[in-house]
């Protein structure tokens, strides 16, 4: 892997020096007590002991809302269009190695059997420098589930601070290689060895094992104490880095044209799982919850040899409910 | 005083109650609801500034036994949205055995402190802390700093903005809804079946989080609650985008209060404001 020194000017260099036309930056920013992701902020926060955003970035990969295609009807003819695609590139700094490692998860979902060619789009035109982490609280548990404070998984470029007003840059992908040697290259080759601060796991799992727990505790009582105190909002869902359910559903302008629309969607709500028949296989809040753990510990390891879950607490801190994911699997591993 | 352990445990003990439901804290220390089911149960039971949760939400969400009786720990704010339930009919009085708690004001986040900044603006109004509705009486309240109503500021400034300059605020904010319904799931008061948000036939309200879905799905959740609302915070607590939606709750209860002399959930024989007619209902302040 190579390595550099970069400073803090040469990054704030690197910000503004990007073509704005070409470029969109996206950064964690202050707003009120909360990180966020915020698109060209004028105040974005480099700093590995910030709190993950209560939102990921997902949405920037995965909208919200995404138009498919629009339908129009003249006579009796139907005619499709395609939604324009903004080419603009996507600088993402100072992601989250739990941020960042969420990507490749979501490209096997998105790359499994149908390619969805919107979201390798975007993923292709980015660029993510990761940063490694410094933070911590009870509701990560990062290490569990295969990663930690340094870990590259999905980043291009990787930075951990060396000093004050210095980092060490890593390549990591060829996408970052071509990135440095385009936008920054003079920095100067680092050869030392680099610090950082150690994770310590208070919820320790070998999420190898529980999939065979979860897939033998089909009915146990931690199901149903969740599911009664689980309100079944998407809260969790929709923050979670790595959850990537969707709706699609047609939206009429009038009777003769509209538009066809994927959104997102959550294995928490009720109507999720609703036939048109009225009968729901998944009727209780319970269920749906069981469905939300086993898809991230054990249908997505089955599938994909790895698991839906970066560890970045996210769900846990945002939960109305209080409910811990991580103290969960944790406490079923441990049974 | 008795406290909340003993009462819970007599509860449980004598089956008076099937559960209870109440706060309690996990090895990290962070306070949660809990259901507690038996004497051993009741052990875990606490109840302290960071007993945030409005618990009144499970009376509807759980099943409370057909002649049973249930018990809820209940702070004075939380009082107002069980007297608000049985006064829409969708519980019975003789169904909850309310443990009113004497608070001294809750924090929003687990992880702050109990001081004047953190302590939310709802515990400024609350009259006298102490609960006005139950079957037994638990805690001590402490004197706590009055937290600043930034909200009243904001409205303040709501109410001198033009129409337009209001919409473009209101489209700010709710641009940013991603449509997680976690405001309504954390509300006491949506308790309905089947949510408008989830009918299709005919679509009331569009499903996508784009600005005309966002606009139809939050106004009609704040008018939903035009003189419904208890002034919990529940919801603006639980968005996690951080959309501060009890301004529109906590205007319509201005309004009700002002133009009907109507509180929600303060009394459980009075008639709700939207469920009664009177002849002398003023209505000259609708346009
Ligand atoms: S676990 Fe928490 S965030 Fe997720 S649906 Fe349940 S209450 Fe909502
Ligand atoms: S399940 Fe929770 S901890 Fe895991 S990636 Fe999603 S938000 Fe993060
Ligand atoms: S956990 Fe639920 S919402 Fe998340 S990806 Fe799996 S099924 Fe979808
Ligand atoms: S609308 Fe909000 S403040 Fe009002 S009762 Fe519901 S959760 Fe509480
Ligand atoms: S909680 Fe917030 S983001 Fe979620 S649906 Fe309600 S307003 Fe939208």
């Amino acid at each position: 892997m190579k390595e550099f020194i970069i400073n803090t000017d040469e990054i704030a260099n690197l910000i503004s020096s990007l073509p704005a036309d070409k470029w969109d930056i996206l950064a964690p920013a202050k707003d009120g007590k909360s990180f966020d992701y915020v698109l060209s902020s004028d105040k974005p926060i480099i700093n590995s002991e910030a709190p993950p955003s209560k939102i990921s970035f997902k949405e920037y990969f995965f909208p919200k809302s995404e138009t498919l295609f629009y339908y129009k009807r003249e006579a009796n003819e139907i005619s499709l269009t395609e939604p324009k695609f903004a080419e603009k590139k996507l600088l993402v700094l100072a992601a989250k190695p739990c941020d960042a490692a969420s990507l490749p998860i979501l490209s096997k979902v998105f790359n499994w059997d149908y390619k969805d060619e919107f979201f390798n789009k975007r993923v292709n035109n980015s660029v993510i420098i990761g940063l490694s982490c410094a933070y911590s609280d009870e509701s990560c548990f990062c290490t569990s589930v295969g990663l930690d404070r340094n870990n590259t998984k999905g980043s291009d470029i990787f930075l951990t601070p060396f000093n004050d007003k210095q980092y060490v840059l890593s390549v990591v992908s060829d996408k970052g290689d071509s990135f440095v040697k385009e936008f920054l290259p003079n920095l100067t080759e680092f050869t030392g060895t680099k610090e950082t601060k150690e994770f310590i796991d208070n919820k320790p799992f070998d999420y190898k094992k529980t999939k065979d727990w979860i897939a033998a505790n089909f009915e146990n009582k931690i199901w149903a104490e969740t599911g009664e105190v689980c309100i079944g909002c998407a809260q969790c869902a929709f923050v979670c880095p790595t959850c990537h359910c969707f709706d699609i559903v047609d939206e009429n302008c009038d009777l003769n044209c509209g538009r066809r629309i994927k959104n997102w969607d959550a294995c928490q709500f009720g109507v999720f799982t609703k036939h048109a028949s009225g009968h729901n296989p998944r009727n209780s809040q319970e269920k749906r919850y069981r469905q939300r753990v086993s898809h991230k510990f054990d249908y997505y390891y089955e599938k994909f040899g790895e698991v839906l879950c970066t560890g970045c607490g996210r769900c846990t801190r945002g939960c109305p409910a209080g409910i811990d994911i991580g103290e969960i699997v944790f406490s079923i591993s441990n049974q | 005083m008795p406290d909340l352990i003993e009462i819970a445990k007599g509860l449980l003990e004598s089956k008076e109650v099937s559960f209870i439901i109440g706060y309690t804290k996990d090895r990290f220390g962070r306070v949660k609801p809990y259901i507690a089911k038996s004497v051993e149960d009741a052990n875990n039971l606490m109840f302290d500034h960071h007993s945030i949760h409005n618990l009144a939400v499970y009376l509807t969400r759980l099943k409370i036994p057909e002649n049973g009786r249930v018990g809820i720990v209940a702070k004075s704010c939380d009082i107002k949205a069980i007297i608000a339930l049985i006064q829409e009919n969708q519980i019975k009085r003789e169904q909850v055995y309310i443990i009113g708690m004497n608070c001294s004001g809750v924090v929003t986040h687990s992880t702050d402190e109990w001081k004047k900044e953190n302590i939310q603006i709802k515990c400024k109004y609350c009259a006298d802390k102490a609960p006005m509705l139950y079957d037994a009486v638990a805690g001590t309240a402490e004197p706590f700093e009055q937290p600043d109503d930034t909200q009243e500021v904001l409205m303040q400034k709501l109410e001198t903005m033009s129409s337009a300059e209001r919409w473009d605020f209101w489209a700010k904010e709710f641009e940013k809804c991603i449509k997680c319904y976690a405001c309504r799931q954390v509300c006491p008061m949506c308790y309905c079946e089947q949510c408008l948000a989830e009918k299709n036939q005919p679509q009331w309200i569009t499903t996508s989080p784009t600005p005309a879905g966002n606009f139809s799905w939050n106004i009609i959740k704040a008018f939903h609650m035009a003189g419904r609302c208890v002034g919990c915070h529940e919801c603006e607590r639980a968005c996690p985008m951080g959309i501060p939606l009890t301004l529109l709750t906590r205007k319509m209860g201005m309004v009700a209060g002002k133009e009907f002399n109507y509180r929600h959930g303060m009394a459980i024989d009075q008639p709700t404001l939207v469920g009664s007619y009177n002849f002398n209902d003023n209505e000259d302040f609708i346009k």
